[in-house]
């Protein structure tokens, strides 16, 4: 990684604002006739809640090949940051560049369908995430390998376990090969030895050179996986820096007044069990 | 990677694209996904009931079998000179498609509103998906008006050729309103629940169960003002050779359509952008 090198992912001053909370999202006429009748006779009534800023000024870099940890409570932003930067929502102000093709993976299971057939899904769910028809031709037997469901690839998807079904959605998310990859909380499906696989992929992607920002609640995971961290809250950046001294610092803020465990103890996925993250950050899920 | 091209260009992510220009080349590399989604439709549709591909067949036929009985033997409205299964039934596979495209179009984005807020792809697939699936149904109904004009001994007209541009018309008009009804859906849900009763108030502004000729000539122009009077007319005058709807009503619907669709495009695209925050 050469200095000179233009960065992976650039954002610059970005603001995200929801007018009148969640009021002007969707409605129906007569609350638009009201609205702009009370407007006009200025009679409005002052909004419940004001504008929310979800992002106030948010800036960084990320440079080519380097993961990232996203963290920060809830309502701090990460997943509006994540939004924006998958052009799932835009900006309100100022600009974000992705240097590289990008995918996303804010879920897993989109475009699923119960009456589907395992096969069936994986062609729909790939194409959702943004996989060509090619691209799935040539991992889908990857995809099958990983999920283990090979067995009951053809039967309807609500024949499968629910634990069976989480490891497909899991296995078509994990062959998208991105440049740059945008990954929110996903992390904390399935049983610890599926996540400790999971972990393994997000490595396997680091070491092939790819840039991932990844999001979660699991501090154990965002330590092990990211060298670097970005810590949010309502909307600021306020903390970046080495993934262990950002984690730290928050954890004390948090109240928990203790360092997290050293990443050589963090380092067996199955140390942290899947309900272990959420209490960490001291927040329900 | 195979299959597209790299984006090795970097991707500028600002506040407003200008709504106006479509990114034609990025809905043409989400080709795939709207084929995925028809085939998708169709295939739950086949799954889950238990007469599949004979629905596309019973209702326009039991339409037409009602419509002939009542507005045919008994209240005896002219036809063309056109069997009355025929006259309708010819009416109806226009208008049976362009009103479950726009019927399902107007809820596409809704239902699709977690992967609407989660995964990024050009929405617009979503209504072209509705609108593709429907051509299916279409092309299984059209086989048995084949079927009835032999039936009836009717010889396709030397206009034969026209039917291609009136089903282009049709699928034109349906998709230019599941773009406005979708988007404005999204924001307004009074669409969804004003929408069967448009659909029914529309279909008595079309010639389904009478002929566009019992409209006085000098207001047939206006009366083409609905895009669906000249592509039901016209799709029944290209196969039989009955009811030519004159010149200046095609040339009035076709401005149209155009004009609906190009609309829809804009009206789309912009709310296109903030529709994860909508839905």
């Amino acid at each position: 990684m050469s200095a000179a090198e233009r960065p992976a992912i650039l954002v610059h001053d970005l603001h995200k604002v929801y007018p009148l909370g969640n009021r002007a999202a969707a409605g129906s006429i007569r609350d638009l006739i009201n609205d702009s009748l009370a407007r006009g006779l200025g009679r409005a009534d002052p909004p419940a809640k004001g504008p929310v800023h979800a992002l106030s000024g948010v800036s960084f870099e990320v440079a080519r090949g380097e993961v990232v940890g996203l963290i920060g409570p809830n309502g701090a932003g990460k997943t509006t940051l994540v939004k924006i930067l998958s052009r799932i929502t835009p900006p309100s102000s100022g600009y974000a560049e992705l240097g590289g093709r990008v995918g996303s993976i804010l879920d897993i299971g989109l475009g699923f369908h119960n009456d589907l057939t395992g096969r069936e899904n994986i062609w729909l769910g790939a194409a959702m995430l943004g996989l060509s028809l090619e691209e799935t031709r040539r991992q889908f037997d990857a995809i099958v390998a990983f999920s283990g469901i090979e067995r009951s690839l053809d039967s309807p998807l609500k024949a499968l376990s629910t634990g069976m079904t989480l490891r497909l959605a899991f296995a078509v998310a994990c062959h998208l090969e991105r440049d740059i990859l945008l990954v929110d909380e996903v992390l904390g499906v399935g049983d610890a030895g599926f996540q400790e696989r999971c972990r393994e992929r997000i490595r396997h992607l680091a070491a092939e050179g790819r840039t991932v920002l990844l999001i979660s609640h699991d501090l154990g995971t965002i330590g092990q996986l990211c060298p670097r961290a970005l810590r949010l809250d309502r909307g600021r950046l306020v903390a970046e820096g080495p993934a262990r001294s950002v984690i730290d610092a928050y954890l004390v803020e948090a109240g928990q007044g203790e360092p997290a465990p050293t990443p050589a103890a963090g380092a067996s996925g199955a140390d942290l069990g899947p309900h272990a993250a959420p209490s960490i950050a001291g927040e329900p899920v | 990677m195979t299959g597209q091209t790299p984006y090795t260009a970097t991707l500028r992510i600002e506040p407003s694209r200008e709504p106006w220009r479509l990114d034609l080349p990025e809905i043409w590399r989400y080709r795939h996904l709207a084929l995925l989604l028809t085939w998708r439709d169709l295939r739950i549709r086949y799954k889950q009931t238990l007469l599949g591909a004979a629905w596309a067949i019973l209702q326009p036929l039991s339409t037409m079998l009602f419509f002939g009985l009542f507005f045919g033997r008994l209240a005896r409205l002219p036809s063309d000179g056109l069997p009355y299964p025929i006259f309708y039934y010819s009416a109806l596979l226009p208008w049976l498609y362009v009103s479950h495209v726009v019927a399902n179009g107007t809820n596409v984005l809704h239902e699709h509103a977690r992967i609407i807020g989660r995964v990024y792809f050009p929405r617009i697939v979503l209504p072209v998906a509705s609108v593709l699936g429907g051509l299916v149904d279409l092309g299984i109904a059209f086989i048995v008006l084949i079927l009835m004009m032999f039936w009836y001994g009717l010889i396709p007209s030397m206009w034969l050729p026209a039917v291609v541009f009136f089903l282009v018309l049709a699928v034109l008009t349906a998709t230019a309103l599941s773009l406005w009804l979708s988007a404005l859906n999204s924001r307004f849900r009074d669409v969804k629940y004003g929408l069967t009763f448009a659909l029914q108030l529309w279909m008595f502004a079309s010639p389904v169960v009478y002929p566009m000729t019992i409209v006085p000539e000098a207001w047939r122009p206006l009366y083409a003002l609905n895009p669906m009077a000249v592509v039901i007319q016209g799709f029944r005058w290209a196969l039989t050779g009955q009811g030519f709807p004159g010149a200046t009503p095609i040339a009035v619907s076709t401005v149209c359509v155009i004009a609906l669709l190009a609309g829809g495009l804009v009206f789309f695209r912009r709310t296109e952008a903030v529709m994860a925050d909508l839905l």
